[in-house]
């Protein structure tokens, strides 16, 4: 096993395993072009056979190395600190519902609309990102909710999601109205 | 020229309202461009409809003008959050942001301010002497094989940015390039990888992409650091830097401008691939390769310079051949259609005012920069004076918009949300953002060139008539022309910097750092 860990084991076998399943799945689209001959899975194909090369490189990188940065590179990415550092159980929950409301926060979007999801996931951020003073979670919740209707809705008129569902869709509405009467009435 | 300059800035600046576009172009562009989450190119979609209300000349310098200072802003961001604006300011946090860190971000801030507009009012100068004679080559010697071989070369040099390991830069740009094929291909319009998802077909959007793994993924790693404890408050600084520390710099800026140059006038490659390479060359001449990535000035000043002198180069396909080099300028040629004109050559005949008035635009706003940037940054240096907690709902909700204005499609937000977490996820194990932006990128533009390439020579790329060999570009010297085979030279160059990447990392020893 060299100086190969587990995580470099997983880290390979997502790589081969991501090429396995794009190799199958370009079957779908396998045909013969009569413009060009290699047809539209040759280049995909290609990429796919650099990505097993460079997926066994990385192995054996690691299994030479271990866990090690390769001398002279540049624009190191890896943060030891931060990946070494004690995690308690609340930490990596924190972490994991931090990652977890965008996309709760973007599926909402469609039946509740930006201006009723949007003040409910900066709460949500807030608190997450460690905030516990009730006045500064509120204060800063209205200032960004503000600033962006302001920029978005009245500066720039930007169509965004209104929601499908009531009464979500019947606030978005509102706050569509407010903005035409409030543009006709700088109009006079 | 300078006649038709001075025409140019006097048809610019002898209308109150044409004055009063360029001004919000000016101030819009750098404010999208600084501001987290959005970009140069969030404004330009927003605008681009009421636009058609414009004249043809107020329409297309306001997208020239938002071109230039919007390359400037997103430096601010890159340097301040790790959030580069757009991709050809990726290089730039590669030191900008350990500046930031080390407390020197006025240095880096300032720096980029000096950098853009000398690389800009550079690249505009040339560009108004050179468009004519330089589009004429180009028309006659570049074609599809010298960009699949451009874009190749690009992408060898872009797997030695970032990433812990030579192999961890490949698969960043692998990954990257395959992204890129999602999508009907280029040739013949077959669906791939759609997974039978119709808004797929169109591709994934290039904006979520980038507002995914450069500024959600971001927001995602503070977050981690103040779970687990790790989390430090960048330092607050309004230190500019002085002349006799820019003046040390002057090789890098000068190699920056001609590499920007060079880069942004080839149709499709544009300012990404000028940071790229610029900073690629800053790295390869430096006697302290170990001090890159750590907060050197040098590296900021060699990324902003060529991505500005860019700008004025990459006009030239646009406006002489009617390809864009980028995703602003793509937006130009709908600005164009929307006027019933199209870029290209016949622009130069038919509308030589226009080319003008957007000239003498860009030299301008290039030159503003310098006074607008300086008063911009003291205001924007204040934003890392805000809790992070307060500014991370901000960053995500104004890339969420970003993502959504894109295509009006909430799949886009899914796909900025879902690249966030894939660019955490790759950025704690050591992969390269940078890189894999670029193999988004220049994957796309490297696979409709290489089957175009592939047919105009044949399919046999090393015939000596057809193929690589065969295709010599003149070059005029001071007594002679001659004849380079500028594809294959490229290509060469791209395999030896694979060879070596490739040899460096088998035998390759532990870093120090580590």
């Amino acid at each position: 096993m060299g100086n190969l860990s587990r995580q470099h084991i997983v880290e390979t076998v997502v790589w081969l395993a991501m090429a396995a399943v794009l190799f199958v799945y370009s079957f779908e689209f396998n045909q013969s072009g009569e413009i060009y001959p290699p047809g539209p899975s040759a280049w995909p194909r290609a990429v796919i056979v650099l990505l097993v090369l460079a997926a066994f490189g990385n192995l054996y990188f690691h299994h030479k190395n271990g866990d090690s940065l390769q001398e002279g590179r540049i624009g190191l990415t890896r943060d030891d600190e931060t990946l070494n550092a004690q995690r308690s159980l609340g930490a990596n929950l924190r972490i994991g519902l931090i990652l977890l409301l965008p996309f709760v926060f973007a599926l909402s979007l469609k039946p509740m609309g930006f201006y009723s999801a949007a003040p409910l996931f900066i709460v949500g951020i807030i608190v997450l990102m460690g905030e516990r003073r009730p006045m500064a979670i509120l204060g800063i919740t209205i200032l960004i909710y503000v600033l962006l209707i302001i920029f978005f809705l009245v500066l720039l008129n930007a169509n965004l999601p209104q929601g499908t569902v009531s009464p979500f869709y019947d606030i978005s509405s509102q706050f569509l109205i407010w903005n035409t009467q409030f543009h006709n009435w700088l109009g006079k | 020229m300078i006649d038709n300059f001075l025409a140019g800035t006097q048809a610019l600046f002898s209308d109150p309202f044409t004055i009063f576009i360029f001004i919000c172009a000016v101030i819009g562009g750098m404010l999208f461009g600084a501001i987290p989450g959005v970009s140069m190119l969030t404004l330009a979609a927003i605008i681009l409809p009421f636009t058609g209300a414009l004249e043809p000349a107020q329409a297309i310098m306001l997208f020239a003008v938002i071109y230039c200072t919007g390359t400037y802003g997103g430096a601010i961001t890159a340097i301040l959050f790790n959030i580069p604006g757009s991709a050809e300011n990726a290089p730039t946090a590669f030191d900008g942001y350990p500046m930031t860190q080390n407390g020197q971000a006025g240095k880096a801030v300032g720096s980029a301010v000096l950098c853009s507009a000398i690389g800009g009012v550079a690249s505009a100068l040339v560009m108004m002497a050179a468009t004519e004679p330089i589009a004429n080559w180009a028309i006659s010697n570049i074609a599809a094989p010298e960009i699949f071989a451009l874009v190749f070369f690009g992408l060898a040099v872009a797997s030695s940015v970032g990433g812990n390991t030579i192999w961890k830069g490949w698969l960043s740009v692998i990954l990257g390039v395959m992204i890129g094929t999602v999508g009907q291909d280029p040739i013949d319009g077959v669906n791939r990888y759609t997974f039978d998802f119709v808004d797929l077909a169109a591709g994934i959007a290039f904006v979520p992409v980038i507002l995914g793994l450069f500024a959600v993924s971001e927001v995602f790693t503070q977050a981690e650091k103040k779970a687990v404890g790790t989390y430090n408050a960048p330092k607050f600084s309004l230190n500019f830097p002085k002349f006799a520390e820019l003046w040390r710099e002057k090789v890098a800026v000068l190699r920056s401008i001609l590499i920007g140059f060079f880069c942004g006038i080839l149709p499709g490659i544009g300012a990404t691939l000028a940071a790229f390479m610029s900073y690629g060359e800053a790295v390869r001449w430096s006697k302290n390769k170990e001090e890159f990535g750590r907060g050197k000035l040098e590296g900021v000043i060699s990324s902003e310079t060529a991505n500005n002198a860019a700008t004025g180069a990459a006009m030239i396909p646009l406006l002489a051949l009617g390809l864009p080099g980028g995703a602003l300028t793509a937006i130009m040629v709908a600005a164009f259609e929307m006027h019933d004109l199209e870029p290209g050559p016949l622009v130069f005949w038919n509308s030589p005012d226009l080319i003008w008035v957007v000239f003498a635009a860009m030299f301008w706003a290039n030159l503003s920069i310098l006074f607008i940037g300086l008063l911009e940054t003291k205001t924007i240096l204040y934003l890392l004076k805000i809790p992070f907690q307060f500014l991370a709902p901000l960053i995500l909700l104004l890339a969420t918009v970003g993502a959504y204005l894109t295509r009006g499609l909430v799949l886009d937000v899914l796909v900025m949300f879902t690249a966030g977490i894939v660019g955490f996820l790759l950025r704690r194990s050591g992969y390269s953002m940078a890189g894999l932006v670029l193999g988004v990128i220049l994957g796309k533009v490297g696979e409709g060139n290489y089957a175009r390439g592939m047919q105009m020579m044949h399919f046999e790329p090393f015939s000596v008539s057809t193929g690589y060999f065969g295709r010599l570009a003149p070059i005029d010297l001071a007594f002679t022309t001659i004849y380079l085979p500028i594809g294959l030279l490229l290509l060469i160059g791209g395999l030896i910097t694979l060879a070596a990447s490739v040899w460096a990392a088998l035998r390759a020893r532990p870093s120090q750092m580590s």
